[in-house]
């Protein structure tokens, strides 16, 4: 075995044992087979989704909150947490509503998990 | 003086958030004619709104969304369903015959219901109930609090951040208040074990460096005005500091994410019984209280760690609402269902003798591995239920199902 992991996937938290078989992963402990392609993504390149909110544009505090589409590098959390930080977005805002589309060219989009009307 | 008017209702639910919404959608669906909903905030969801992180949803909507979007999903299913929703109504009383007292945006005014639901969610434990020594500065948050303040009010509530306590919630801030560009110095947890999931320890701490000392706890805070720091120290197997281990930790902010508690004081209003072991209502495997008519789900019963399950018992504890209405409660013996070996509690407490396909809800007092969980009858000792589990953990709730049925008192266990 060469690492022990728990899937982040969903609350079940699988602990995955990832051994390196060859070219290819061998994984245990997976509930479902997301689990396989987490394991090697976990490995290779960890992947994170992130969430935020952010004022509505001309206010303080109506809080418009936010996450991504789908993972992105965990590399690339703080640089896309700044161009969040960055909106204001105009009410009304619609939930899954895109505010950024194909974020620092990462593929995944930042949406508004809420409704907020004017 | 004129008698005051009683509304007359058929279920009603008090608490709008994932099991309250719930339990309204189970009533509608099973056949009940008039569901209505009570929520004191101004927006339906209870605690969702303010839980911005994804991971919600994936049992019952099969995707993983945010805690806005579930709520804002279920109020919307609730809504087109027929459930009746009343925001910023709070139910001041509850009595043993159904009649609730009301404050809400008409005024005060009274209900008389067919059927209850409890779903008033839980508070968190604070700084009194565990009892911290030192000064009384500012800056001293339960974990949930924070999370309202810096998500729905846009507040920075500091710069440098002790995080005492490793639930669910204080690990989910661990990385919010990393986000919004404070140091988080550590998180302390008097267990030998994490008390939240696994995957927040991995993707809120461990990505980001914090550090996670098990054993430890606060003895001490620093600080006249505002924290000033605060002192840690490692404790035995009791739980009692070791003296030589204090450390001080630099900050100006200490969050607290030492647990949560049913919040049941209507229940207690109503006279119904209550559990010391969940601090919820004591329950049937219809999910009704000891008192007939009224029915508790989601937090408000015990702590739930995925707002899917409290919204799962909410769908259950509606549907059985709307089978009172027409039917009542059922007669006839019951047997009693308890915790044994290495097992916290166990939900239903209760069940009719002979009920087949029982569902139990438990969490076992400590971490265990390859370990056998069964469920044994107290006269015979027959067996129910006997199945492996790699691992068990007490920050995780369990399901099992019993498919015979239960003629006698069973005790579920967890062992070698």
């Amino acid at each position: 075995m060469d690492d022990r992991l728990t899937c982040i996937l969903c609350p079940i938290g699988c602990e995955l044992e990832v051994s390196r078989v060859g070219d290819k992963f061998e994984v245990k402990g997976n509930e479902c087979d997301k689990g396989l392609a987490f394991a090697a993504d976990e490995v290779l390149h960890p992947k994170r989704n992130l969430a935020t909110s952010v004022p509505a544009s001309g206010t303080t505090a109506r809080m418009i909150s936010v996450r991504l589409t789908g993972g992105v590098p965990r590399e690339m959390i703080f640089p896309i947490l700044a161009e969040i930080a960055k909106l204001r977005p105009a009410l009304s805002v619609r939930r899954g509503q895109v505010l950024i589309a194909n974020v620092l060219g990462t593929g995944v989009d930042v949406i508004a998990t809420r409704t907020l009307l004017f | 003086m004129k008698a005051p008017v009683v509304e007359e209702r058929g279920v009603v639910v008090i608490g709008g958030g994932p099991a309250g919404l719930a339990a309204a959608l189970g009533a509608r669906r099973a056949g009940a004619e008039d569901v209505l909903v009570l929520e004191r905030e101004h927006r339906l969801g209870g605690i969702l709104p303010q839980c911005i992180h994804d991971g919600f949803g994936l049992f019952l909507y099969k995707e993983t969304i945010s805690g806005p979007e579930y709520a804002e999903r279920l109020a919307e299913d609730a809504v087109r369903e027929g459930v009746l929703a009343e925001t910023g109504a709070m139910v001041l009383d509850l009595t043993p015959d159904r009649l609730l007292r009301v404050n809400s945006a008409g005024g005060y005014r009274l209900i008389k219901a067919g059927a209850v639901v409890l779903a008033m969610g839980c508070r968190e434990r604070t700084r009194e109930m565990i009892e911290i020594p030192g000064t009384r500065p500012a800056g001293i948050f339960t974990a949930g609090s924070a999370q309202n303040l810096v998500n729905l009010q846009n507040l920075r509530i500091g710069n440098e951040v002790v995080i005492l306590g490793s639930g669910d919630i204080g690990l989910i801030m661990a990385r919010r208040l990393t986000f919004e560009g404070m140091k988080v110095r550590g998180v302390f947890e008097l267990m030998p074990w994490p008390n939240g999931l696994e995957r927040n320890v991995r993707q809120c701490l461990r990505d980001f460096g914090i550090p996670l000392e098990l054993s430890s706890t606060v003895v001490e805070v620093r600080g006249r005005d505002r924290v000033a720091g605060v002192v840690t120290a490692r404790v035995d197997e009791f739980f009692r500091p070791v003296a030589g281990t204090e450390r001080e930790v630099a900050c100006d902010t200490l969050l607290l994410s030492v647990g949560l508690i049913p919040e049941n004081e209507l229940s207690k209003r109503a006279g119904v019984e209550l559990s010391p072991l969940t601090g919820g209502a004591v329950v049937d495997e219809t999910l009704m209280t000891s008192v007939p008519g009224i029915f508790s789900c989601g937090n408000v019963l015990h702590i739930h760690d995925v707002a899917d399950w409290a919204s799962f018992e909410g769908f259950e504890a509606g549907r059985h609402a709307a089978g009172f209405l027409v039917c009542g409660a059922a007669a006839g013996p019951r047997v009693r269902i308890t915790p044994g070996e290495n097992v916290r509690y166990v939900l239903p407490q209760a069940a009719a003798s002979g009920a087949a396909g029982l569902e139990l809800s438990f969490r076992v007092t400590a971490p265990a591995r390859g370990m056998w969980v069964t469920a044994r009858g107290a006269a015979t000792g027959a067996s129910y239920y006997r199945k492996k589990f790699a691992r068990l953990v007490p920050s995780e709730m369990q399901k099992i199902k019993i498919r015979k049925a239960v003629g006698e008192d069973i005790e579920v266990a967890c062992h070698g």
